[in-house]
Formats: C-alpha cells, structure tokens, sequence
C-alpha cells in the first residue's frame, strides 16, 4: 500500500521494573483495514494498546496517528483525535441507564461546560430529540432497545458487550481498538459481534481486534499481526501465516495447550 | 413557638444548601469529600469580617469592613472558592478514593487548628461576632427572622433550579460517566481531573454560599460552632434523601435538621449527666446511617437515570418500595444468546 499508515508504531518499548513488556514493537496500520493482533500470553498485546491509547508511557519509540505524535498526551486527548479503545471486561458506566451511556459515547462534548450547560440547555431541545432518535435507532440496532431505560450494571455480560459496540458505533472513530471482545462470548453472540466489527468497517472506522480465538480472527480480519516476547514476528493475511515457521513455534504450534 | 420553629427550618435551609453542594462533589463526582466544612466556615468568618466593622481590642480579625451583606456574601463565595481550587488541586490531581478523603481530612483539620490558634486570622477560639442585619434595619426582630427564613428559601430555590439544570445536563451525564469508571470515561475524550475539579469548585461555592447565609443568621461564630465531623450528619441527609438527587438532598436535609438534629434535643437528660442528650444525638444518626445503608441505599428520592422520555411515570407508590438493585436479576436478560462474560 502506498498510502500513508492511519496508525504508525515505530520501535516503542517499555518495561515495569525488570520485566519486560514490549521490547521494540513497529507495525503500521492502514485506513480502512481490520487487522488482528495475535500472540500468546504475556506476549505485549495489551501493553502495545496502553501504550497507544495513553494509558501508559513508553520509554522509548513513537506512536504516528495520522500524523500526529500520541506519545506524552493524555488518554482523552488522544480519543478526541479520533482514536477509541475498549478494555478486556465490559467497562459501562454502571449506575447510569444504557441510553445515557450511549448519550455520552455520542460525544456531547461541545455542550459540556458548566455555564452552556446552564444558560443554553433549553436552546438545544430539537438537536436533543435528534440525538435521541439516534441513540434509539442504535439501541434497537444492538438490541439494546428493552433494557434501555434500565441501570447499565443490570445487563448480562453478552449485552455489555454489545453496549460497548453501541458506544462505539455512537462515537464514530477513526480507529477502533477492541481488547478480546469475544472473551466469555458464546458462538451465537460471537457471530454478532463479527457482524459489529464489519458494520464499524462499513462506517468508515478503520479495527483493530486483539483475539485469542483463531478462527474469529481468520474470518473477520484483512491482516494479522503476530506478537510474541514484546515484538511483532510477523504481519500479514492470516493464510500467509499460517506456514510461517515463527509463528507456528511461537503460537499457532501451541494453540492446543 | 412559631419563632422556635422557624430558626430551626432556617437552619435546615441553609444545610440544604451546603448539602446541595457536597452531594455534588459526592454524589456526582463521587468524590468523598470531608473539607467541606472548612469552605462552610469559610464562608460564614468572610461573611462576618467583610460586614461587622473594625474590632476592637482584644478581639482580632482581618479586614474589619462595613461592606452591604450580599455585596460581602458574593466575596465570600469568590474567596472560598479561590481557597478550594487550592485544595482541589492537590487532592484530586492523582489521589481517589479513600486516599482522597484521608488529604481532604487533613486540609479542613489543618485549617482548624489554625483558625483556632493563630487569633489575628478570626479571633481565634473566641471567634467572630456582631451584629448586622442583611435586610438594612427597619423591621421588627419577628418579622426580620421570618423575611430571613424566606431569603433563605428563596435562595435554596434558586440554588436546587440550577443544580437540577446541571444535573441533567450534559455536564451532569458527563460528571456521572466519570464517577463510574474513570478510564472508559478518558477512552471517550473526557478530561477526568477537569469533570471533577470543576465539580469540587461548584459545590465548594455552594458550601461558600450556605456559609454566607449562616453567617447572618448566627450572628457569631467560632470553632466550636464548626467541628469538621459535623458533616456527617451532612452525609447522612444526603443517604437519607437520595444521593445524586438535588430534590432528595434537600427533603433529607430538612428530615435530618428537623427530625433528629432539634427533635433529640427533647431527649431528656438526668442532671447528673447533662452529655447524655448530645451524645445519643450521635448514636441516632449513626443508626440513621447504617439503617439507610442496609435498607435503602439510594435514599428516599434515588438517583433519577436518564432515559428517553418513554418509561411509565413512577407513581407516588414506588417511592415505598424497595428500587431494584444492582443483584437483581433482569427480566429482560436474553440468556439464550447471550452468557456471561468472565473476567479474563
């Protein structure tokens, strides 16, 4: 591909006290593409996107999005720019109903001051009931529709996992980072969380899917990246990898352990 | 006795007010504040030393003005609030939880034992007193104590139709989002330290602003007057009420002032133990606390969930029940699609 990568991650490493979690990670990622993180346990996956999103700070390497550097700023300035990450468990903001944790998803963020709080709140009832249409719309898109009045906290694990995607699809990012979205997943909602990934694709969001279950990976992504020991071993369609010898040694050989 | 009772629901609307004002700190932010008190003194000595005039020896304080009271109530809104970024600043930059409360423990202690003991400030242990009056003379001493209760209303009022604006608001979701899981609350672009930080300095005003009213209602006011683990009985009207709902706040406020703060003072106490009364006080709204936790941990008013304007309207009855929590089951879970997610 000759355009430039949406998401660029040039030799960053960090390491807690002796422990090594990333030991010199590059890998880019283009526009448009949904690309699968792959590698065994304690191989850094989870720490690259720490690293990317803010969460952590690495001691050294660069992170390019969309040519912007993202080392040194904060979580939420790199969301502004366009960049959304989920977490291993559902993280829903628990004590508030379904439809508001989609509300704030569905950034209000230019009306959140304290005085345009205040003075303006009774200027923006159509844009308000417009919004509402629209996280209505997405509710009964994830099925979300019967619950959405209710507390967050009261969903099963399956539907915070779609409250996630519904999030998501209200924030319209440019790159999506999901963090094992299948974990704990049955084969029923797990087809409809495939479908969640294309739809983000179709919406113009660019996926990365960190997964444990190969043949998930297999079906939903363009291209595999394979970490293992804190550094990318291979990257590219996943029946490409398949014969790669590093990557059956480091991973795929052990799938059965 | 008309008299009597409308010192006390005085006194109840001026808590509200404070209260108001903690419960955001609290209930929205979730922040478990306890310098809240010190912003409350704060507000009552600026109030006092901006209004009372000059001291005279031996009594001591700063400034000593003869300013107009709403003139020096706005000063002293604007001082604590200065005073609170300060506190707030530190607190809230990396600290949470108890580790939170623990440093806002040690700020309102240290500025305690300071008022109490470095006597140019406010007269120390002495304290401030004078008399002003906040409606300019000219009414009888009756009448000026039921204009005052009415001030007083009208300004709690005001006060709960702005927070309740702010509370379902945008900033009010946004506050609430933060409260509830900070990380996801960054994921989606929120400034986590500016959410809670704008939210301590609004309720510090409050506490400012509550202060200012107290001020001209008390008349004089030292350190005996302000025990910082007098904010318990603050936390305990929000409990009671409802925390995050400013209409809860403020029926527990006026349930807690009235209920049991003035009715245990009918609490007779043998003349051999006068500390009796005062102390059961305590024992009753610590039972108050515990009882509230056990059965009703939402309150009496729980917190309102934004919805989209479809739910069936809560009927004065569910106000009886006990509100579905957190470990009840969904009716509406889909458990044949759906399973449980473990936590990997």
């Amino acid at each position: 591909m000759t355009q430039r990568p949406l998401l660029e991650i040039k030799g960053i490493a960090k390491s807690f006290g002796g422990v090594v979690a990333v030991a010199d990670c590059t890998m880019s990622i283009h526009e448009g593409t949904v690309v699968g993180l792959i590698g065994p346990n304690g191989a850094g996956k989870s720490s690259v996107i720490d690293l990317v999103s803010g969460f952590e700070r690495p001691d050294r390497g660069s992170v390019i999005f969309d040519g912007v550097e993202l080392i040194g700023k904060r979580p939420d300035q790199i969301s502004r720019l366009g960049l959304i990450r989920t977490f291993q468990t559902p993280r829903e903001w628990r004590d508030m109903s379904v439809i508001d944790n989609v509300r704030v998803g569905r950034s209000e963020l230019e009306r959140e001051g304290v005085w345009r709080s205040l003075v303006s709140a009774g200027r923006h009832h159509d844009l308000e009931r417009r919004e509402t249409e629209e996280v209505r719309a997405l509710m009964t898109h994830y099925r979300l529709d019967e619950v959405r009045n209710h507390r967050a906290v009261g969903l099963s694990g399956g539907q915070k996992r779609l409250l996630e995607f519904a999030r998501i699809a209200a924030a319209k990012p440019r790159l999506t980072i999901l963090d094992e979205p299948m974990g704990g997943v049955n084969p029923v909602l797990g087809e409809r969380i495939g479908e969640a990934i294309r739809e983000l694709k179709r919406a113009g969001s660019t996926v990365v899917v960190v997964e444990h279950n190969l043949p998930f990976i297999e079906k939903t992504c363009d291209e595999v990246v394979v970490m293992d020991l804190g550094t990318v071993i291979a990257q590219g369609p996943f029946s490409e990898l398949r014969d790669n010898k590093r990557v059956v040694d480091a991973y795929l050989g052990n799938d059965d352990e | 006795m008309l008299q009597y009772w409308t010192a006390i629901l005085t006194e109840a609307t001026i808590f509200g007010i404070l209260a108001l004002g903690i419960d955001m700190i609290w209930g929205w932010a979730g922040d478990f504040d306890l310098s809240a008190y010190a912003y409350f003194a704060l507000g009552v000595y600026m109030t006092m030393v901006l209004t009372i005039g000059k001291p005279t020896s031996p009594v001591e304080y700063i400034l000593g003005y003869r300013l107009p009271y709403l003139f020096a109530v706005a000063i002293a809104v604007v001082v604590v609030v200065c005073f609170a970024s300060i506190i707030g600043a530190i607190a809230l930059r990396s600290l949470r939880e108890v580790y939170f409360s623990i440093t806002t423990l040690g700020a309102v202690w240290a500025i305690y034992y300071l008022v109490e003991n470095f006597t140019p400030l406010f007269n120390g242990y002495n304290g401030v007193y004078g008399l002003f009056d906040p409606m300019g003379g000219g009414l009888s001493y009756a009448a000026y104590h039921y204009f005052f209760f009415a001030g007083c209303l009208l300004v709690l009022f005001a006060v709960y139709l702005v927070v309740q604006r702010l509370s379902r608001s945008p900033f009010g979701r946004m506050v609430r989002a933060v409260r509830d899981d900070e990380r996801a609350a960054s994921v989606y672009g929120r400034n986590v330290f500016w959410a809670k930080y704008r939210t301590y300095l609004f309720g510090a005003g409050l506490a400012g602003l509550s202060g200012g009213l107290f001020a001209a209602y008390i008349g004089a006011f030292n350190p005996l007057d302000w025990k910082p683990t007098e904010i318990f009985v603050l936390y305990a009207a929000i409990l009671v009420g409802g925390r995050g709902n400013p209409r809860g706040v403020i029926a527990g406020s006026f349930i807690v002032y009235v209920g049991f703060v003035e009715m245990t003072r009918y609490i007779p106490s043998p003349a051999a133990r006068p500390e009796l009364g005062p102390a059961l006080r305590q024992i009753l709204i610590g039972l108050l606390i515990i009882l509230m936790l056990k059965f009703r941990p939402s309150g009496i008013f729980p917190e309102r969930l934004g919805t989209d304007g479809t739910e069936p309207k809560r009927s004065f009855r569910t106000l009886f029940r006990r509100p579905t929590r957190d470990s009840d089951p969904d009716p509406l879970m889909d458990e044949d699609s759906i399973s449980e997610t473990v936590p990997q």
